[in-house]
């Protein structure tokens, strides 16, 4: 190449011959030949050209500069293009060190471009080259305005000569660089074309032209998305020039994106290639390295990256890609602090998100990894500024917002995720989850659309997600969903064979197995016969789950089958052993369930809810006072904030404060009450939802006597347990407003409110029930209903005594009003004799079965009724007797009147004479009678007063003992003033006072009915006579009123997971034994977040169905 | 293995009925007819065909029908009321045979014997089963039912009410030599009736045990059903329990073996009649004829003697008032 300059030296014919590859070192030498010589600029330039090449800057810009200076304006005045081309060749050099050479000296050699092609445009302002120069200089200032005056400056050169070809080539490639920056791809296209166009035309106009020309035609037609064209132009390229690096990064990186092993490789064989010809050119670098990063060949990565770092210093751009490659191979090694700092290090390499926004991307995975959600959001929220509908961003908000517990605005990204991509089945997860606590149905949607895009995708659906949407199917009592999707999340294993009807499993070891619940023989068994008895963890929760279905359609069997297993596998796992607990429970066999309870609370003491139903099982067994110790422990073990125990605790204290008025401590029942209701307030203060704290507030308002306020109260608790889940019972509430109608005498009110309560929740089984029911039949004076109503009731719980003695009195009460009618029919009288005759042998039989008498009854009350009711019967018998003997007058008379003409009128006449007497005969009996009974009232009284005072204190507190019993059992809750009125001392009228109302009008003799209507309400339900001992058996009743057996024992698993607070919005009420059922987050598989299990919503079922008697 | 619903008749009695009989044919009558016993204190005979009535209702029964039982006959049937007598009576003429009390006793559920000779009646609070001689309808024997062993006279029952051990029902073994009894609190006792002694007691019930029965092919098989909604499978001569079978939703009123044996029906305060199929311990049919509590189920027995067979039938009543009738195949 390098050949030699020929210097004609001046007036000869001489030349000087200058070597050029042997240019003085100093470049004065020269300068003065060229000076003395006057050579001709283009000497000037082509020397400086050398130097340059050589790389001898200084030499370079020393010609140059002398090249251009006033004096060589003097000289060559008339020599314009060189002149020109020397100051081009100055602005051309500086515009080329602004872009490369140090960023300080940047403006400064731009400014010095700038003037030097201003020179040049002095000269001749017409130059084409300058335009080009000029145009070059802005494509180089890289800005957007700057582009558009460089095309102009194109444009000038081009309206001058159209086939200028360094024009069309500076238009092209000003075009193409509008098109990157273009945001609208439309536009961009246009641009590419253009672009493209320019291009096809100097290569046309000018077929030599170097390789890269091509190069721009193939980056052009590669934006265009013309690939084949793209790729000859490329190879053409190589063709032309073998090694030029371009060209093959251009095609590597086409091959790589093929994404096809074989191209893949071929293309990273390009890459290698561009290397070896240039081993630190940035783009080459970052492409490797992103490469080797997607192999993990995380080592070449950082080698390869850093390597561009050092050479890429200047190109904000490629060495924001080498600190994300860096920040990308940190990240995926888990050095999260190094990937951050990297990630930071590439985002601040760039002006604009837009420019590169992928360092946002992996900074806001970094930041949510490390938990600061701030930061990460605000990184998400970049990578948003420039794609706004992003999905993983999006779903990293969403994310983000979940985790900040702005659900609402985490659901509305998602749902605007689910709109972008309806394929997503993460984000659909997502949403399931979110939706979960507030609205369930929807939840339910979003999780099977998530599992209908997995299964057609063909991935594995996560357990938890089938296990959640079976949770949701059951809880909507989809049970047959729930049972499919349960099967399907647990897939194969043993309790397919536990399942399979036909399977040995099931007949011969299961059945006889299934009441120990104890039990766990059976699987030592299967796994000597080589069962594979595998219970993988993540399948332990559905199982569980699947065990709960089980039990709510009534396969407790094979639901303890399953309870037992997972114990089997999982000595810890607490609910299993609470649920077979509740299994035992629910049979009464309360020995059992207490020996579960203890293994539950030998794998954890403290647990909360094994405590709570150890106390319901002590308040069931016998212990009272036990049960308010373990209750308090529950109380402690949770610090105080589970609602249960203080539920639990205010009932125990109501309870207390019933004790209390037994024995005659007003102020004790005042201070347990108050207690009471300071409890009941506190869980409402917490959980604004909680019935059973609502119901409880409205029991202890009741037993004030604030009858408006606690119905009012009742009436919002029975609403809202009607208008929630489906498998929240709270019959209680019912009993309580039917209470408080018949406080109020509003009986139909009542009666009608015991029927329902008593045929929706109970199947009409509930004797308690019926007995309340009765009593309102009774106030009501309609004693055939009552005693049909009690005879139900004695039907279903054949040993009660109470029941007997009530229907002996019902039949009483009937017969004595029938009598006192003034109109009756000898039918009439008949049937009320069977009647009485019947009360008599009720109250005999009572009299005979000693068995009673530790109930609270004695001979002397029976003796009593039976002296009653026989006096009742002679009373009816002479009725009677007066009625059948009308009666056959009657007939007689209508026989005669047939067989005798009118003329025996007079005889007629002397027959009503005779029947007028007949009546006056029955007004005395009448008379008599009363008197009789008279007297035996005041020897009644007299005996009662006696007994009273005689037998002192254990008679009265036994007699006392009865009548609170029967009355609180009766009407506890309903007559709050009632209450008060028995502690008066003057018992005996205080406790008739509410009967007076209709006792006046009771037949002859008031005192006997008084004493009816006292031992109706009897009963003998408390054996303890002392009153000493805990009573056993009372605590269910009021208890169970005020809820105690179903409060609510919320997620007993998971206390602290976010799910499980959440979920306790709805759960808070409900509970008892439903939904333990748990469910298992689905852990947000982009990025970072919960991995852990939470587990959600879990009651535990402490509740028992019988004995809610009040 | 199958029920299918012949007919439903609504309004029978007057009021609930709570207790259903067979009464197998009888020498002036070829047909098995069905006895009803409801709270309206009457007892009423169907054919068993059509549920139309075969005779004039037997009345008295004061404060309803709790119990009835025919005797082998077909001549005789026997019912307790919950006035504590048991009433004997023609089948066919509704005339009263004898009243039998055993004060203070009460009197719940009761059978006779295959026999015919003896009739057991559970005798509730007295903790007792008395036993009749049908040819003289004298008290010829007591069995006391003792609490099994651990369990705690000084717990009362689970249930909320004080009770003794209130004895409900009771069943004869298909050969007679085994009386088994239940009781509120659960238990079930069996005893050797020849020397009137207690065997042993059946645990895993603590709930009323309301309705039991012996297979008719197997002595030793012995269904219980019991308000916890379980039906346990005993061995009762082995005292071990064989199967404890769940599906009901709420308790177990009544059970009755098919003739066969192969097949268990129960009737359930869930309002439903469910079919279980005794091989497998499976319910394998449920009935929802009833809109109330189910308080009686029972098969026909079969009577026709070796070598043919009756169609299976089997009756439910209910709360409802109503019967029904299914063909069981």
């Amino acid at each position: 190449m390098a050949g030699s300059v020929y210097i004609p030296v001046q007036n000869s014919e001489e030349e000087v011959c200058v070597a050029l590859d042997q240019l003085p070192r100093d470049a004065a030498d020269i300068l003065d030949i060229l000076k003395a010589e006057q050579a001709p600029l283009s000497l000037w330039l082509i020397i400086a050209r050398e130097y340059y090449n050589q790389g001898k800057i200084v030499q370079f810009l020393q010609i140059l500069d002398e090249g251009s200076g006033p004096e060589i304006d003097e000289y060559y005045a008339d020599v314009k293009y060189e002149r020109i081309s020397i100051l081009n060749a100055l602005g051309a050099y500086y515009t080329f060190m602004a872009t490369t050479g140090p960023a300080e000296a940047k403006e400064k050699n731009f400014v010095l471009a700038t003037s030097s092609y201003n020179r040049a445009s002095r000269i001749d302002a017409i130059e084409p080259s300058t335009w080009i120069g000029k145009a070059l200089l802005c494509i180089a200032r890289d800005e957007l305005d700057k582009l558009e005056k460089a095309k102009e400056n194109f444009k000038i050169v081009l309206d001058y000569n159209p086939s200028h070809v360094p024009g069309l080539l500076g238009q092209a490639c000003v075009f193409f660089m509008m098109g990157e920056k273009e945001e609208n791809i439309r536009k961009a296209q246009e641009f590419y074309k253009n672009a493209l166009e320019n291009y096809k035309r100097s290569l046309r106009l000018y077929p030599g032209c170097p390789a890269v020309v091509r190069l721009g035609i193939g980056y052009c037609q590669y934006r265009l998305g013309q690939l084949g064209k793209a790729r000859k132009a490329f190879d053409r390229v190589l063709q032309l020039d073998p090694d030029n690096v371009e060209a093959n990064v251009a095609l590597g990186v086409m091959d790589i994106q093929t994404n096809e092993a074989g191209n893949i490789r071929r293309g990273v064989e390009r890459m290698e290639l561009a290397h070896d010809k240039d081993p630190v050119d940035p783009m080459v670098l970052n492409h490797l390295g992103n490469h080797f990063f997607f192999t993990g060949q995380h080592f070449l990565v950082e080698q390869l990256t850093e390597t561009a770092l050092e050479n890429g210093r200047d190109h904000p751009l490629l060495k924001s890609q080498a600190y994300y490659n860096l920040a990308r191979s940190y990240h995926s090694k888990g050095d999260y602090d190094k990937a951050g700092r990297y990630y930071i290090a590439a985002a601040k390499e760039i002006k604009r998100p837009k420019d590169f926004v992928l360092p946002f991307y992996g900074l806001g995975q970094i930041q949510l990894k490390l938990k600061d959600l701030k930061s990460s959001l605000s990184s998400f929220e970049k990578v948003l500024e420039v794609y706004p509908e992003n999905v993983e961003s999006l779903k990293a908000i969403g994310h983000i917002y979940a985790q900040q517990r702005q659900t609402e605005k985490a659901i509305e990204i998602f749902k605007k995720v689910t709109r972008i991509d309806p394929k997503d089945s993460q984000a659909f997860l997502e949403l399931g989850e979110l939706l979960l606590p507030t609205d369930s149905n929807a939840a339910l949607e979003a999780l099977k659309t998530a599992r209908n895009l997995l299964k057609k995708s063909g991935e594995d659906i996560p357990i938890e997600l089938l296990n959640t949407i079976g949770v949701l199917h059951f809880e909507k009592e989809d049970f047959e969903l729930a049972e499919q999707t349960f099967k399907e999340a647990l897939g194969d294993g043993i309790w397919v064979s536990f399942l399979d009807e036909k399977s040995d499993h099931s007949k011969v070891n299961i059945n006889g197995n299934a009441l120990n619940l104890r039990d766990v023989g059976l699987f030592h068994q299967l796994e000597e016969d080589g069962e594979s008895l595998d219970l993988p963890w993540d399948k332990v929760t559905t199982l569980f789950n699947y065990a709960r279905l089980l039990e709510q359609r009534h396969d407790t069997g094979m639901a303890s089958i399953f309870y037992r297993f997972i114990i089997f596998k999982y000595s810890g796992y607490v609910d299993a052993y609470l649920r077979l607990a509740a299994i035992a429970k629910a049979r009464h066999d309360f020995q059992l369930s207490i020996e579960l309870v203890g293994d539950a609370l030998k794998v954890d003491e403290k647990n909360p809810h094994a405590l709570c139903m150890l106390a319901d099982l002590e308040l069931k067994s016998d212990g009272w006072v036990k049960a308010k110790d373990t209750i308090r422990a529950a109380k402690d073990a949770t610090s105080g904030k589970d609602s249960y125990s203080n539920l639990a605790l205010g009932n125990w204290n109501y309870f207390a404060a019933l004790r209390s008025s037994e024995k005659k401590g007003p102020k004790l029942e005042a201070t347990h009450l108050e207690k009471a209701k300071e409890l009941y307030t506190k869980v409402l203060k917490e959980h604004k939802g909680n019935m059973y704290a609502a119901n409880g507030t409205g029991i202890v308002l009741a037993e004030k006597g604030h009858f408006d306020v606690s119905k009012d109260l009742f009436t919002q608790v029975q609403e809202a347990a009607a208008s929630g889940s489906a498998l929240v019972q709270m019959p209680d509430v019912w009993v309580n407003l039917a209470h408080i109608y018949l406080a109020q005498g509003q009986f139909s009110l009542a009666t009608k409110m015991y029927q329902n309560c008593s045929r929706k929740f109970y199947y009409g089984t509930d004797s308690t029930i019926l007995l309340y029911l009765a009593r309102a039949q009774y106030d009501a004076e309609q004693w055939q209903d009552c005693k049909k109503t009690l005879l139900r009731a004695l039907h279903l719980a054949p040993s009660n005594p109470t029941l007997r003695f009530n229907i002996g009195v019902a039949m009483q009460k009937y017969s004595a009003s029938t009598l006192q009618k003034t109109k009756r029919t000898a039918d009439e009288i008949r049937f009320t004799l069977s009647e009485l005759e019947n009360a008599v042998r009720m109250f005999r039989q009572l009299c005979g079965c000693t068995y009673y008498h530790s109930h609270g009854f004695d001979d002397k009350k029976f003796g009593t009724h039976v002296e009653y009711c026989q006096h009742l019967l002679e009373a009816a018998k002479v009725h009677c007797e007066a009625a059948e003997r009308e009666e056959h007058q009657t007939r007689q008379r209508l026989e005669v009147a047939r067989q005798v003409s009118l003329a025996e009128e007079a005889r007629r006449k002397a027959e009503e004479q005779r029947k007028l007497q007949a009546e006056k005969r029955k007004q005395e009996d009448e008379l008599k009678q009363i008197k009789q009974l008279e007297e035996h009232f005041e020897r009644v009284k007299e005996q009662w007063k006696s007994s009273t005072h005689a037998s002192g204190g254990k008679r009265r507190e036994r007699s006392r003992h009865d009548d609170e019993e029967g009355g609180e059992r009766k009407r506890r809750r309903n007559t709050g003033g009632g209450g008060r009125r028995r502690k008066k001392d003057k018992r005996t009228e205080a406790q008739y006072e509410d009967d007076e109302g209709y006792a006046e009008m009771e037949y002859n003799d008031k005192s006997q009915d008084e004493a009816e209507e006292r031992e109706y309400t009897d009963n003998p339900a408390n054996g303890s006579d002392d009153g000493a001992g805990p009573a056993p058996k009372s605590p269910d009743h009021f208890l169970a009123a005020a809820g105690f057996d179903d409060s609510d024992v919320d997620d007993v698993g998971g206390p602290s997971s976010r799910a499980g607070k959440k979920r306790r919005a709805f759960s808070e009420s409900d509970e008892d034994e439903e939904p333990v059922i748990k469910k298992r987050r689905v852990s947000p598989s982009n990025s970072a977040g919960s991995d852990g299990e939470n587990r959600e919503a879990k009651g535990n079922s402490l509740r028992d169905d019988e004995d809610d008697d009040m | 293995m199958k029920l299918s619903g012949i007919k439903s008749a609504e309004s029978c009695h007057d009021d609930s009925i709570w207790a259903a009989a067979w009464v197998p044919p009888s020498t002036s009558r070829a047909t098995s007819l069905l006895l009803t016993g409801s709270l309206d204190e009457s007892v009423r005979l169907w054919h068993s065909d059509d549920l139309s009535s075969a005779a004039p209702p037997s009345r008295g029964h004061s404060l309803g029908v709790v119990s009835l039982a025919a005797h082998p006959s077909g001549s005789l049937a026997a019912a307790t009321s919950l006035d504590s007598l048991v009433r004997v009576f023609d089948v066919d003429t509704a005339a009263s045979v004898a009243l039998l009390e055993a004060a203070p006793s009460e009197a719940w559920g009761l059978q006779f014997n295959p026999k015919g000779t003896l009739l057991a009646v559970a005798g509730g609070g007295s903790a007792t089963v008395k036993l009749w001689d049908t040819a003289t309808w004298q008290l010829v024997d007591t069995l006391a039912v003792p609490r099994p062993e651990g369990a705690r006279p000084d717990r009362p029952a689970p249930s909320g009410i004080p009770t003794g051990n209130f004895i409900l029902a009771v069943a004869w073994s298909p050969d007679g030599r085994r009386l088994a009894c239940s009781s509120y609190d659960g238990s079930v006792a069996v005893f050797d009736t020849a020397r009137a002694k207690l065997l042993h007691h059946l645990s895993g019930h603590h709930m009323p045990v309301r309705s039991l029965v012996f297979s008719p092919v197997d002595p030793r098989v012995l269904f219980t059903g019991s308000d916890d909604s379980h039906v346990h499978m005993y061995d009762a001569d082995g005292r071990s329990l064989v199967a404890a079978m769940s599906g009901h939703a709420g308790g177990v009123s009544s059970v009755d073996a098919s003739p066969d044996g192969a097949a268990l029906a129960t009737g359930s305060a869930d309002r439903t009649v469910r079919l279980w199929d005794v091989g497998m311990r499976a319910a394998v049919q449920t009935m929802a004829n009833h809109t109330d509590h189910v308080w009686g189920v029972a098969f026909r027995p079969d009577t026709s003697g070796a070598g043919t067979r009756a169609a299976g039938r089997l009756a439910s009543v209910s709360d409802d008032r109503s019967i029904s009738l299914y063909d069981h195949s």
